[in-house]
C-alpha cells in the first residue's frame, strides 16, 4: 500500500537524517514530494510505500521527531468555472491531470500532492488547494 | 446542388438534415462526399478559445445634465471614450487601473459580469461644453440599463493557431499559457476539425466556400454576424471579424480568463453553419484533425519570427504527448513531452451541438453572404529594432579567476566600470564582480575573487533585442549583464547606462 503524509520536523531535529533513519529502521520506501526547511521547522510531503505494518512503524518512528498528518483530499476544482481547456495538464509533475476521450479534463484528486502548479496556470481560477 | 433558400425552406418545415462537422467525418468516410452532399443540408462548426481581440461597444444613454464622457471606467477598467458623448468600447485585454488587481479583473471580466446581469460601477469624466455642462458621473449600471451593448470582435476564430514550446532554461508565461523550460511541454490552441474556417476553406482559391460578409453565426450563445475578414487575416490562417448583441448572450459561452502573468482575455464560443450546397463543400467538411498541419514555435525566443521546432497536426497534439527533436546545450536530443490545450475542444463541441439544435428546432435560418472575405494581409510592422550588438561597448574588459581583489578593484577604477566579468583560460564566463562585491569583500574580510563573485550570471547575446535585456535587468534587479557568444566567451557588457542612453540620449 501507499500513504501520503504531511510531516513537520521539530526544530531540534532539523539537522538529523530523520528520513534516512526511518527508511533504515523500518524498511519503508519513501518518496519525498516536497521539502521546505525553515529556521523553526522543516515541512515535507512524503509518500510511503510498504505493507500496512511497515507503514505504521514508519509513521510511529517519524512521530518521534515531529508531527505527522495524513493527506486526504488536497485539491478542489470549481466545475462552474472550469471550461476544460487543458492549461493545467502539462503543469502537473506527477501526471494526475489528463484529458479523457470526451475531452473532459480529469483530476485524479486522491493522488494530488498539492504542489499548486496547476492552480498557478489556471486562467479561470477554478482550482483550490487546501493547506 | 442545393441553394441556401431551399435549405431554409427545409429548416422551416423541420425537414433539414443537420449534423456537426465531427459527425460529418464519419458520414463522408463511409458514404462518400457525393452521397453526403445529397442528403446533408447543414454542417455546424464551433470553436471556444481565448480571443483577446474582442470587445463591446456600449451606449450608456444620456445623464441629466448631460456629460461628454472621455475617460470612462467600468469597475475600474478603462473603456475607450474617444467617440460620441456616451459611447464607449471596452476591450477584453484592458487591465484594471488598480495595480493590485491588474490583469486579475480586466475588460473581459467586465464583459462577463455584464452578461451575467451583475451591477457594474461606471465612472466617467469629460470636459464641459455649452451642450455638455457635466464634468463627471458615477453610477451603478447593469446590462439592462444601457441602450446598446454590441460585441464587435476585430479578430476571432483563427482557422489554425501555431503551437508553442519554450527552449529557455526558465519557465515562461505567455498567451499560450505557462511554458516549461527546455521544451518540456507543448501548448496548442484551436478546434481543428471543428473550426468554422477550416471546414469552409477552399485551398485552390485560398478563400472560403460559403463564409463571407453577412453570414449569420452563433456568437457567445446568441445570434451574430460575420462582418468581414478579421485583422491579420491570412488564409490558411484565416480570421473573422464578428458582431453580436451582448444582451442576448449566455455566460456559458462568454468567459473571462487571466493568462497568468500575461493578461486578461475573453474565451468566446463561436459557431458557423455551413450549407452543404455541393459535393466539394461536403468533402471539405470532412476534414480531420490529422489533416491539419500545425507548426510548433519556440516562444522562448522573444522575437517576432520565432524558430520553428517541428510541424505536427491536431490529432498528435490532442493525443497528450509528442516527440520533439530539440537542441539542448548544443546537443540534439529527442524527447517526448506532454501536450496541453489552451482552448476547449469540449466547449467547441457544445457550440456546434447547440447551433445544430437551433437549426433543427427551426429557430435559426441560414443567411446568404453578401460578399467574400477581404484580401489576406499580415505583414510585419516597420519598427526599428536595437540589438545588443548595436549598443555594445567594445572590447570587453575581463579578468581571470586568479586575480586578487585589489587588482579587480584597480581595474574597475582604471576603466571607470562597475561590472567585471571573470573568465577562464579560453575567455569563457565563470562569474562577475561588481563594485558592490568589492565592498562586500572589505566588509566581510573575504580574500579571493572566487568567494565574492556571482557565479550564476545572467547573460545576454549579441543578437538579442536591447528591450529584452532591459526587461531581464529589471526583473532580476541588476545593473549590468555580460554579453556572451555561442561558446560562452565574453564579448562585452551591457549596463543600465547603455540602456538609459537608448532612451535619453544619442546611441
Amino acid at each position: 500500500m501507499r500513504k501520503k503524509v504531511y510531516y513537520w520536523t521539530d526544530s531540534e531535529h532539523i539537522n538529523k537524517p530523520v528520513i534516512s533513519d526511518t527508511i533504515l529502521n523500518t524498511g519503508v520506501k519513501i518518496n519525498i514530494l516536497k521539502a521546505k526547511v525553515e529556521p523553526q521547522e522543516a515541512f515535507l510531503i512524503l509518500e510511503l510505500f510498504g505493507d500496512e505494518e511497515t507503514i505504521k512503524k514508519a509513521l510511529d518512528y517519524l512521530s518521534k521527531f515531529g508531527e505527522v498528518e495524513e493527506i486526504t483530499k488536497v485539491i478542489k476544482r470549481d466545475m462552474e468555472k472550469c471550461v476544460h481547456c487543458g492549461c493545467c495538464i502539462t503543469q502537473c509533475p506527477i501526471n494526475v491531470i489528463y484529458m479523457d476521450d470526451d475531452y473532459n479534463v480529469i483530476f485524479k484528486e486522491e493522488e494530488c500532492v498539492g504542489c499548486k502548479n496547476c492552480l498557478k496556470a489556471c486562467p479561470f481560477k477554478a482550482i483550490e488547494i487546501f493547506e | 446542388m442545393k441553394t441556401i433558400k431551399e435549405i431554409n425552406e427545409k429548416i422551416k418545415k423541420g425537414d433539414a438534415v443537420v449534423i456537426t462537422a465531427e459527425e460529418m467525418i464519419k458520414i463522408v468516410e463511409e458514404e462518400g462526399a457525393k452521397k453526403a452532399a445529397d442528403y446533408v443540408d447543414v454542417v455546424t462548426t464551433g470553436t471556444f478559445g481565448a480571443m483577446c481581440s474582442s470587445g463591446v461597444f456600449i451606449n450608456f444613454g444620456h445623464s441629466d445634465p448631460p456629460i461628454k464622457m472621455l475617460k470612462i471606467y467600468l469597475n475600474n477598467v478603462e473603456a475607450y471614450g474617444g467617440l460620441a458623448a456616451v459611447d464607449a468600447y471596452i476591450g477584453a485585454a484592458q487591465p484594471n487601473e488598480d495595480p493590485d488587481v491588474d490583469i486579475d479583473y480586466g475588460g473581459a471580466h467586465v464583459i462577463e459580469d455584464l452578461v451575467r446581469g451583475k451591477e457594474i460601477e461606471l465612472y466617467a469624466e469629460g470636459y464641459t461644453t455649452d451642450c455638455y455642462p457635466r464634468k463627471d458621473v458615477n453610477v451603478k449600471i447593469t446590462l439592462d440599463d444601457v441602450n446598446q451593448a454590441i460585441m464587435v470582435n476585430p479578430r476571432n476564430c483563427y482557422q489554425t493557431y501555431p503551437a508553442a514550446t519554450n527552449g529557455r532554461e526558465e519557465k515562461i508565461y505567455t498567451y499560450m499559457g505557462v511554458l516549461l523550460p527546455e521544451y518540456n511541454n507543448v501548448h496548442y490552441s484551436g478546434a481543428g476539425q471543428l473550426n468554422p474556417l477550416q471546414n469552409d476553406y477552399n485551398p485552390i482559391i485560398n478563400n472560403y466556400n460559403t463564409i463571407g460578409i453577412g453570414t449569420k453565426i452563433f456568437l457567445g450563445g446568441g445570434e451574430g454576424y460575420i462582418i468581414g475578414e478579421g485583422t491579420q487575416h491570412n488564409p490558411p490562417f484565416g480570421t473573422l471579424m464578428v458582431k453580436g448583441d451582448l444582451k442576448k448572450m449566455n455566460s456559458k459561452f462568454i468567459r473571462a480568463a487571466t493568462m497568468p502573468r500575461y493578461g486578461s482575455t475573453l474565451y468566446v464560443g463561436l459557431g458557423v453553419p455551413i450549407p452543404v450546397l455541393n459535393e466539394k463543400i461536403a468533402e471539405r467538411c470532412a476534414i480531420k484533425d490529422e489533416d491539419i498541419e500545425v507548426p510548433i514555435y519556440d516562444y522562448g525566443v522573444p522575437r517576432r519570427d520565432k524558430p520553428m521546432i517541428a510541424k505536427t497536426n491536431y490529432a498528435v497534439l490532442r493525443s497528450g504527448k509528442i516527440s520533439l527533436e530539440v537542441e539542448i546545450d548544443g546537443k540534439i536530443v529527442e524527447k517526448t513531452v506532454k501536450t496541453g490545450s489552451v482552448s476547449s475542444y469540449k466547449m467547441a463541441r457544445e457550440v456546434a451541438e447547440e447551433l445544430k439544435k437551433w437549426i433543427l428546432e427551426g429557430k435559426f435560418l441560414l443567411s446568404e453572404r453578401v460578399g467574400t472575405l477581404g484580401k489576406p494581409e499580415n505583414k510585419p510592422m516597420k519598427s526599428p529594432i536595437t540589438l545588443v550588438k548595436d549598443i555594445l561597448s567594445k572590447p570587453p574588459i575581463t579578468a581571470p579567476c586568479n586575480i586578487s581583489i585589489m587588482e579587480a578593484a584597480k581595474i574597475l577604477i582604471e576603466y571607470n566600470i562597475n561590472h567585471l566579468p571573470i573568465v577562464d583560460d579560453l575567455g569563457r564566463l565563470v562569474g562577475i564582480i561588481t563594485s558592490w562585491d568589492i565592498a562586500k569583500a572589505l566588509a566581510q574580510n573575504k580574500k579571493t575573487i572566487e568567494e565574492i563573485m556571482t557565479k550564476n550570471v545572467i547573460t545576454a547575446h549579441e543578437d538579442e533585442p536591447a528591450d529584452h535585456v532591459a526587461r531581464k535587468m529589471s526583473i532580476n534587479n541588476i545593473s549590468g549583464v555580460p554579453v556572451v557568444d555561442d561558446h560562452k566567451r565574453v564579448v562585452g557588457v551591457v549596463t543600465s547606462e547603455d540602456i538609459s542612453r537608448l532612451f535619453g540620449g544619442k546611441k
